[in-house]
Formats: C-alpha cells, structure tokens, sequence
C-alpha cells in the first residue's frame, strides 16, 4: 500500500494565542477535507503558561508574576496540567487528523502510545534512550521530557505535546501557584530528579537537528510521507476569528 | 465559582491517575440532609467530550452527600457516552467525600 502523504508545517515562534487557534484552525480544516493530515512544529514568542481545559486558571497560575514578566496565560482545547512554555527551552509540535483515520484505537487512552511514538522514535534517532510511560508522558531514564495531550473534537483528533530542550525550574515555579513558598523550593529541587531535557541527555540543543530527528520519527511510526507545506489562507482567517472567540478572550481563559 | 464562605476545596489523586480538585458548597436542607449546592471540578485530568464536565457536575449538584447516591450519580455519567482519562467514577466519590 502506498504511503499517505501528510502536510509538514513549520511555523516557527507565534503567540500563545496565535499557536491554540492554529491547531484548532488546522484540525477543522483538516476534518473538512480542505487540508491534509498534518504534523506542525513550533515554539512560543513570548513564553507562556497553558493549561488544561479542566483546570481553574486562578487555581493553577500566579497571573500577577506572568505578567510582571510580559508571559502570556492561555487555556488549551485540550485537558491535561499546566505547562510553561519556554521561548528557548521547547519544541512543540501537534499533529491533526480525521476521526477515522485508520489505526487509529478508539479509546484515547490507548492511542497515545501510537501517536507518541513519532517522538520515542525521533528521540531514539538522536540516541535518547526516551520509552512511552502511559497515559500520556514521555520519559528518558525514568525522567519525564515530553507531555502530550489530545482532544476529539468537530470530527477530528488533535494531539499536541512539548519536547523540553532545557528547564528552567525556578522561573516555571515562579509563575504557577504552588502551596507554600518551603514546597516551592522542593518542587524545584524535584525537578532534577523527575524531568529531563535534551541538553541534559545530549549536551547541547540544535533546535533544527532534534525537529529533523522528530519528523523522521513520526514518518515511521505513522508509515506516512510529510511533504512540507505552509498554512492556508482560510486558515490564517480562521485562526483569527478563533482567536477572538476563544484563546485571547478572558471568558474564555477564565471560564473555570 | 468564586471562592466565598461556606466553600470547601479538596485535592485528590487518583492512584495511577489525575488530580480531582474539588471546590463546593454545602447547604443543609429543611429536612436536615445536607447537599451539595454548588460544585466545580478542576484538574488535569481529560475528559471527552470535554464539555461532559458540565453534565457531571449538573448531575452532583443537588445530591444529598451520602456516598451510595453520589456514587450512583457518579456512575451513571461515566456509564454514558464519554471517555474519561485518569480519573474513574470512584474517584469522583472520594474527591467529594473528602471534601465533605
């Protein structure tokens, strides 16, 4: 059988509020047969914190130290915790296809092992010793570098998920809410032994290397070729127009 | 929900799983039966659809806090037609219970 052909976008740094309505533009587009499955890649400028669909907002983050900080705070289409994005510390990819696209497990639960293997593989390429650890983290030596989330929505299945290229605990902790100011510093000290990053497993970060390594990965596992393309111009409009309704307005960001 | 007087929060892990962070009000009833009056779940747990959320806590507010029936109501939305991930329907009632 021959391989399907999906769409590879990189799209480089955009706003946390420009990246959320991306992907949602992306998987409607996709879900209409008006774009092909797609993987994207990008990062964050500037840094941000997101959190999950179920989370409260105040409940998670420190909004008076993001913005001190010009960080932007933004609530995802998809469930899972709060994560900070680091302008120069992660890669960030999410991958959009149809409900039906074939293999693909029903249950959730049992479909982020597949749709994480793009990047076990990728890491395993780079001689990262990374192993899928349900339900849906990444790790490397027991530690975590990668967490992944997903929705299923309009028809579609949406996954996104970080890769960390470097941690930077004390500001991360700064910027979400943590119970006492003693557990902050534990939670600090914690991250030494519960998460990882590429520069600590390689020494150095080649954004663009890793992001190769990625999409090689991902053509494996998924047994799929990704054609570089770019983002439609109904896309960029809807981005916008989702971007409105939803990821830079605060009854949105602050409905729970 | 803003936080006012009369609201109680818990945080609980589901072993192998999510974080279940309850915040609710309690009122007692003219019949003495305290219940659930106001309830919000939060946490970084996934549920599809992800909108479901307003559904199971629509089916708790109201419910006397007696583990039997909060864990028939808790039951009967994870018997319907959502994926929870992370979190089960038992829970939900110790999420609640240890709230209370």
């Amino acid at each position: 059988m021959s391989k399907l052909t999906w769409r590879l976008l990189l799209t480089g740094d955009k706003s946390a509020f420009d990246n959320m309505a991306l992907d949602e533009a992306v998987l409607r587009h996709v879900v209409d047969d008006q774009s092909p499955p797609t993987l994207r890649f990008y990062g964050w400028e500037p840094s941000a914190v997101s959190i999950g669909y179920f989370q409260g907002i105040e409940q998670e983050v420190d909004l008076e130290a993001c913005r001190a900080r010009d960080i932007d705070v933004i609530r995802r289409l998809t469930g899972g915790g709060a994560v900070f994005h680091d302008h120069t510390g992660e890669i960030t990819y999410s991958l959009a296809i149809k409900a039906d696209y074939p293999g693909i497990p029903a249950k959730v639960v049992e479909s982020y092992g597949l749709l994480c293997g793009g990047l076990v593989a990728g890491l395993q390429r780079l001689g990262i010793a990374a192993e899928f650890k349900p339900i849906n983290d990444i790790l490397v030596h027991g530690k975590k570098i990668s967490g992944n989330a997903q929705t299923r929505r309009f028809g579609g299945i949406l996954q996104h998920g970080t890769l960390l290229c470097d941690v930077n605990p004390r500001l991360m902790f700064s910027l979400l809410k943590v119970p006492t100011e003693k557990i902050r510093d534990k939670l600090i000290q914690g991250v030494e032994e519960r998460v990882t990053s590429i520069r600590r497993e390689l020494g150095e970060v080649d954004k663009a290397a890793v992001t190769d390594a990625l999409i090689a990965g991902f053509a494996d596992v998924l047994d799929i070729r990704l054609i570089p393309g770019d983002v439609s111009a109904d896309e960029l409009a809807l981005m916008e127009r989702i971007k409105g309704e939803r990821y830079a307005n605060p009854t949105w960001n602050h409905q729970r | 929900m803003p936080t006012q007087p009369g609201t109680i929060n818990a945080d609980y892990k589901a072993p192998g799983g999510k974080l279940l962070r309850v915040q609710m009000q309690i009122v007692a009833g003219a019949d003495g039966v305290s219940r659930i009056h106001a309830l919000k779940i939060t946490g970084d747990f996934f549920m599809h659809p992800e909108e479901a959320i307003e559904d199971l806590e629509r089916r708790l507010t109201g419910a006397p806090l007696d583990e039997a029936e909060l864990r028939a109501r808790a039951r009967a939305f994870f018997a319907g037609d959502v994926q929870v991930v992370g979190a089960s329907a038992e829970d939900v009632v110790h999420a609640l219970l240890k709230a209370a």
